[in-house]
């Protein structure tokens, strides 16, 4: 931001400067900062009073010991493989469903993003409702269908199921119209040259549709595995983490560890273990889909 | 957790705390302009909080010409030391706050709680008027064995039954379970089983959480496990009772089949009626009372060789203020509202620590009827499984659903980890625990 004057001093224009400087200012303050200092306690033990004391890689070597860290990103892990699918595929068919323009379609599209306006601690506690052994609509349902109750929150087996359930439910809105956007945009005249040369509904969709939906797919599954790294709120008002830590989460843990039981520098050394995972994933993720396109069969 | 000395923030408030007593004994600190509003943190939320706001409510419309007036800020109950601690380090914590006697330890030690005992005497409050159980339940021996907490109530755990499945069941209401035998009868009576299932939990309990964790605390206790010796050296004395314990809450789900594990929510399942016996402490009164539930309450029964229960005691603690003139005026409100609290110990909680109140000829027939209350204060004399006051009292609260007790106990109960194991890891947690002080 500087401007050249005929042979003269170059001037600085700082009016650029304080332009950028209302974002910039308070994103430094209010995230860079922060997030330098909680990389810096990771490498303490800080109990919020007092001067963070520096003890090295003590918490990280504690964090690979310790096996409910272990647990939690085995559960992240679980939770992926459960709602990033399931966000994905079901977003797919509703935004195909909503795309056919059928009637009601406008009314279909309102119900299919709802429940992304509803805060998290509402769906999780009218999921525990829905999901409750004995009582819960969910089981009653199934007891229709001959199916005994499952203990969707109280087992080790099923908590995680559970909490899938109500985020996959929770989390649909984005995609769907990301999805819906996408196919918008694909230009009809693909079809009809398809359906010429002899393309059927499924054909159609497998080579004329779902390429041009590549970098939405790539999009939603790569927002939908940081959010289900990051799951918190279900997991916090519809298990507690339980029973057994079997519902738990990473940023369950490092919740319960620093606001809790106030151990700052070793939440913050999970929370930097976390950050890796995550940027990890991503790399690999963009390897995978985005640059190479390979799950779709196609070299970029 | 180690802190240097000598550092800004907890110089700050290290040296408030510590100057308190100097600084207010000889002479009072200059009163806190007025009208002064204080803050007052809370972490009521269960049907006790209703009567909590009322009481502050009672206050304020009593106090209004004087100046002096409470706003009431609820603050959620894990995140509320937290929350203190960051309050203080910052110099703007709150003027007083609930409290739970023992749980504490930290906060005295940092000198985020203020010391009470010289103060209080300034504020005219009556310490002769408490009981001695509860005052020394309010201090740290550890830590200065200073006065933290103005007690407002004392809590035991006892077990409230329906008395529609008594009736049901054919048994006597009058002739309660008093030992392990006749409660697992009437528990047995009152379950009720679908295709090999229990629906109705004869003992209401969870499959993990806090109901399971705080039974085997007592049963343990009762069967001569400690969770710490009396001078706080060693940790998980008598392991094998504690085994034992484990064994006995299992058998609930697996033996005697007379609880499910797959209850969500423990209170409001005893509400629907789907719980025949549950034990719990007096701040579900209110709510129980309200929707009607046909309930009595009974003196927890003797399972070991000692009938015990659980106890708790809550109070009010004063937090380090920058401006100390704001002492003044919220003992003036904390003295308010121990003065006033027979309506907190009748419909809000357990049993007053004061004696002039306990002593009301209509201290038995106010509030909530004696029949759903009168075990929770009459069963004070055995309810002595109270918390372990060191800094790391929350890991060894029998009381908790969340802390590394209770996860490490929910491996037991899910058949994830030996009882040995277990008791293995909670002794060597808990002995690391005490060594840190």
């Amino acid at each position: 931001m500087t401007r050249a004057g005929g042979g003269r001093r170059r001037r600085i224009d700082w009016s650029g400067y304080a332009f950028v400087g209302f974002f910039t200012v308070p994103f430094c303050l209010f995230t860079i900062l922060p997030v330098l200092f909680g990389g810096y306690v990771g490498f303490t033990e800080w109990g919020i009073l007092g001067t963070p004391k520096w003890v090295g890689l003590a918490n990280f070597r504690e964090a690979f010991r310790d096996e409910w860290v272990g647990r939690a990103f085995l559960n992240v892990l679980l939770y992926g493989l459960c709602i990033v699918p399931g966000v994905g595929l079901l977003g797919l068919v509703f935004a195909l469903f909503v795309n056919q323009g059928w009637p009601l379609s406008a009314l279909a599209r309102t119900c299919f993003f709802a429940p992304t306006v509803v805060s998290a601690p509402v769906i999780g506690l009218v999921w525990v409702w829905m999901l409750d052994t004995q009582f819960g609509i969910v089981n009653q349902s199934l007891a229709m269908l001959g199916i005994g109750p499952v203990p969707w929150l109280t087992s080790t087996r099923w908590s995680l199921v559970g909490v899938s359930l109500a985020s996959i439910w929770w989390d649909l809105g984005l995609p769907f119209v990301l999805f819906l956007a996408a196919l918008q945009e694909v230009p009809g005249v693909l079809y009809e040259a398809a359906a010429v040369d002899g393309a059927n509904r499924a054909q159609q969709f497998r080579f004329v549709t779902l390429p041009h939906l590549r970098p939405t797919v790539s999009l939603v599954v790569t927002l939908q595995v940081i959010a289900t790294m990051r799951i918190f709120s279900q997991v916090y008002v519809m298990t507690n983490g339980g029973p057994a830590g079997s519902s738990s989460s990473v940023i369950h843990y490092i919740y319960t560890t620093a606001i809790v039981r106030q151990l700052l520098g070793y939440a913050s050394a999970v929370s930097i273990l976390l950050f890796g995972a995550i940027l990890l994933v991503t790399l690999v993720q963009r390897l995978l889909i985005r640059e190479r396109g390979t799950w779709l069969g196609r070299a970029a | 957790m180690s802190h240097d000395s000598g550092l800004t923030r907890r110089r700050f408030v290290v040296t408030a705390a510590t100057a308190l007593g100097p600084a207010l004994a000889p002479r009072k600190a200059p009163a806190a302009t007025r009208p002064i509003e204080l803050v007052h943190w809370s972490w009521l939320s269960a049907s006790d909080g209703e009567i909590w706001r009322q009481m502050i409510e009672n206050f304020n419309a009593a106090n209004k010409s004087k100046g002096i007036q409470i706003k009431l800020e609820l603050v959620p109950a894990d995140q509320y030391e937290t929350k203190v601690l960051a309050a203080a380090a910052t110099g703007r914590a709150p003027d007083f706050g609930w409290g739970t006697a023992g749980l504490g330890a930290r906060l005295a030690k940092d000198g985020v709680t203020v010391p009470l005992d010289d103060l209080a005497k300034q504020g005219a409050l009556d310490f002769a008027d408490f009981t001695d159980t509860s005052l020394q339940a309010a201090r740290y021996p550890r830590y200065g064995n200073k006065l933290h907490l103005i007690p407002m109530d004392l809590m035991s755990l006892q077990p409230e039954v329906n008395l529609d499945h008594v009736k049901e069941a054919g048994l006597d209401a009058s002739k309660p379970p008093e030992d392990e035998t006749t409660l697992l009868e009437w528990a047995r009576a009152m379950t009720k089983q679908r295709d090999g299932k229990v629906v109705r939990s004869g003992i209401m309990m969870t499959g993990a959480g806090l109901q399971p964790t705080v039974t085997w605390g007592i049963v343990a206790e009762q069967l001569g496990f400690r969770r710490a010796s009396d001078d706080l050296k060693t940790a998980a004395v008598n392991p094998e009772a504690g085994k034992k314990a484990m064994q006995w809450v299992l058998d609930l789900f697996d033996k005697h089949k007379v609880s499910s594990r797959e209850v969500t929510d423990r209170y409001k399942a005893f509400g629907t009626g789907d719980g025949s016996i549950f034990w719990t402490g007096p701040w579900t009164l209110n709510g129980y009372v309200t929707q009607g539930l046909n309930f009595a309450t009974i003196l927890f029964p003797r399972i070991g060789a000692k009938r015990l229960t659980y106890f708790e005691m809550g109070g009010l603690e004063l937090y380090v203020q920058r401006e100390k003139g704001r002492y003044e005026a919220s003992l003036e409100a904390v003295k308010w509202l121990s003065d006033n609290s027979f309506l907190w110990t009748t419909r809000g909680r357990g049993a007053s620590p004061r004696k002039s109140i306990l002593a009301r000829p209509d201290y038995k027939t106010a509030g909530h009827p004696w029949k759903v209350r009168g075990a929770f204060i009459e069963g004070l004399s055995f309810a002595t499984i109270g918390e372990i006051p060191v800094t790391a009292a929350r890991e060894f609260t029998i009381y908790a659903g969340g802390n590394f007790l209770a996860k490490t106990l929910e491996t037991v109960w899910t058949g994830q980890k030996p009882i040995d194991t277990a008791m293995q890891q909670i002794q060597e947690r808990w002995q690391k625990n005490l060594d840190e002080g």
